[in-house]
């Protein structure tokens, strides 16, 4: 039972971390009917420009001696880094809607798969050539190896730093949709484009602010996944693919299925790592990592939109 | 000039080269492709090598994506299901090359075909991201099928020992003999491969199969209305496609003596969507100048690359990666219609000669 607990509770904080990423996927999406490619590249762009930000500044001449530090950085404060590299990150997501994606406005749907994924290539690579290769480690404000006791399980302080700031991120989202202005502007542009620039909505700028706040989400992700790995390199936004499932179980529509699917898909992994791995013998090796894909096509065997997706209506 | 030859007789329709300025092009390009493996290096004939393997599977990439309209990412898993068929056929059950090609596109098309029940249900966004978990499904299974059979994940080809003269063996060599190099022969194969390929898809496009994918294409619903079984062109799309990606997979095997599973990734899924789009969704030509034109840019770009100011830990596939991409996506942008949008435009010009539109 201890056990079941233990992987369920790194299960929630796997799953809060593909609850954020899906969630970017999703809101992208409904704004923009874009499957957004390059999100993975902004969530390591987030990590790593917060590595870079936390890691103290090293002197040309410290950083030749031995046992220096690899990285050398501006050395802020950890808490005033992260607002700072939540920002750039979605700066950045804005501009790659408005410079790529905006002219590509009704174009056939493959074309906005391969843009986004070819920025996601163009933003990897840029990302090695400004912060190398290399691995890098976060380091953490609070003590990585500590932990709460909850019964008999274990609750690092890390998996719970991320459990709560994806609590945090999802709720102030919701809200955010719910009651402001803004949320009201982007869910009439969502359900239509065209209706909500009739009745004065500037669609433009709700584009832009929708992506921002994904790429918002995608440095949150990003630093969520630097704090738990021991090190971040720019190929860390692979971890976004393995966050697709999660946007096709809840729905491609649906912030609340991508949440709900994320930590589903989470828990399944980490319950599958601990318990059928090895009872599959030299066929489970990895085996959890393609579960959340076995998972989806079960899922969308019996639901071709997903858990709370929108069922489209065709007329001719 | 005519803009078009007068049609009085079904042949006329039905030729693939109707006018004599096709049948000149034909002859053109035969001398092209037959002179091109004698003046060319040996660097030249890899890089044919890789164009050739790449024709097909964006031939394979096209039936599905640019006439059937199923956007598929999971094109490079039924690449890599053909290579390490042939692999495992050639080198541990020791079958002929012409007998393993074959059977590995059978074995793709057979696992496309099954994938085909989802495509039935699922639309656009939806079935691109089933088809990458197929690519990861397939990795995870070839990866830890050959684990357990062999203690490995790549193998060996055995190309040396095909292509056979005399061998004690008795499957034959690919070493150089007589008039031909072992690269030159298997430039003939292949470019026999991706010529007979088009002449497929050619024939797809503009026969009853073709018309029903691109019905099904343009409106799913309407077509189906109008009595044109949606499922089975579905179904039948991604048969035949997948069967060529098999074939490509399998040529990709001969042009390597050993294949590992990690070039066949999301990388080699988009690259094939890539080739279909830039050389302009929906035809033929759009497939094989958008192959061609893809596999050469890039050592292009390398090349160009290094004359980039970075660091020289900076690898020359990243510096390629920096030239290209941007290229490929402004390219996209600006001309929708890919390398058939220029084409059509020269052609246009000529014809309309010496008048202007």
């Amino acid at each position: 039972m201890t056990e079941f607990i233990q992987y369920l509770v790194s299960g929630v904080a796997l799953g809060g971390v593909y609850a954020l990423v899906a969630l970017g996927f999703v809101v992208i999406y409904r704004a923009s009917q874009v499957f957004n490619f390059a999100h993975g590249e902004l969530l390591a762009f987030g990590a790593l420009s917060m590595v870079w930000m936390t890691a103290p500044a090293v002197s040309e001449e410290d950083m030749l001696s031995i046992g220096a530090p690899e990285v050398s950085g501006l050395g802020l404060p950890w808490f005033a880094a992260l607002p700072i590299a939540l920002a750039a990150t979605g700066v950045l997501a804005a501009l790659v809607e408005r410079v790529a994606l905006r002219p590509l406005v009704g174009r056939p749907v493959f074309v906005s798969i391969i843009i986004t994924l070819f920025i996601g290539a163009l933003l990897r690579t840029a990302m090695i050539l400004i912060y190398g290769a290399g691995g890098m480690p976060l380091a953490t404000p609070w003590d990585p190896m500590g932990s709460f006791q909850i019964g008999d399980a274990v609750l690092g302080y890390t998996s719970a730093a991320i459990i709560g700031a994806s609590a945090v991120a999802l709720l102030a989202f919701f809200a955010l949709l719910r009651f402001s202005r803004l949320g009201i502007a982007m869910r009439a542009t969502s359900s239509d484009q065209e209706t909500a620039l009739a009745l004065g909505i500037p669609v433009g700028r709700v584009f832009a602010a929708t992506w921002m706040i994904a790429g918002g989400f995608a440095a949150l992700a990003g630093v969520c996944v630097a704090v738990r790995d021991p090190q971040v390199d720019p190929t860390t936004g692979f971890i976004a693919l393995r966050a697709f499932p999660a946007v096709i179980v809840g729905g491609l529509e649906s912030p609340t299925g991508a949440v709900l699917a994320g930590l589903l898909l989470g828990v399944a992994e980490v319950m599958t790592a601990g318990y059928l791995n090895d009872a599959l013998g030299d066929m489970g090796r990895n085996f959890h990592i393609v579960m959340p894909y076995l998972l989806m096509i079960a899922v969308l065997i019996v639901r071709p939109y997903g858990l709370l997706g929108q069922r489209k209506v065709e007329r001719l | 000039m005519p803009t078009r030859k007068l049609v009085t007789r079904y042949e006329d329709d039905l030729a693939l080269f109707p006018d004599r300025y096709h049948k000149l092009g034909l002859v053109a390009g035969v001398i092209v492709l037959g002179i091109f493996p004698f003046v060319a290096g040996s660097y030249g004939l890899t890089v044919s090598h890789s164009g050739l393997i790449a024709v097909v599977g964006a031939i394979g990439m096209m039936i599905l994506t640019g006439f059937a309209g199923q956007v598929s990412l999971g094109h490079a898993a039924f690449l890599a299901l053909g290579a390490y068929t042939v692999a495992i056929l050639g080198g541990t059950f020791g079958w002929p090359f012409w007998l393993a090609l074959p059977v590995g596109g059978l074995v793709a098309a057979g696992i496309g075909l099954m994938v085909g029940p989802f495509a039935l249900r699922l639309e656009g966004l939806y079935l691109a991201i089933v088809t990458v978990g197929l690519l990861f499904l397939v990795d995870h299974l070839l990866r830890n099928g050959l684990d357990i059979a062999y203690g490995k994940d790549y193998l060996t080809v055995p190309m040396h020992t095909w292509f056979a003269v005399d061998d004690p063996s008795g499957l034959g060599t690919f070493r150089d003999d007589g008039a031909l190099s072992g690269a030159q022969k298997l430039y003939f194969f292949f470019l026999a491969l991706a010529g007979g390929a088009a002449w497929v898809s050619k024939n797809i496009q503009r026969s009853r199969t073709g018309r029903a994918m691109m019905a099904v294409r343009d409106r799913d619903l309407a077509a189906e209305v109008l009595g044109v079984d949606a499922a089975r062109t579905k179904f039948v799309a991604f048969g035949i496609s997948s069967f060529f990606a098999g074939i490509a997979g399998g040529m990709y095997a001969f042009a390597h003596p050993v294949i590992t599973l990690e070039p066949f990734g999301l990388t080699m899924s988009v690259g094939y969507i890539a080739m279909v789009v830039l050389g302009g969704a929906g035809t033929t030509f759009g497939a094989v100048w958008g192959a061609l034109a893809f596999v050469l840019l890039l050592p292009l770009c390398e090349l160009a690359g290094e004359a980039l100011p970075f660091p020289d830990t900076f690898s020359s596939e990243n510096r390629a990666v920096l030239l290209f991409y941007p290229a490929l996506c402004l390219f996209l942008v600006f001309e929708p219609l890919g390398i058939l949008g220029i084409w059509l435009r020269i052609k246009r010009y000529f014809m309309a000669w010496p008048f202007r539109y």
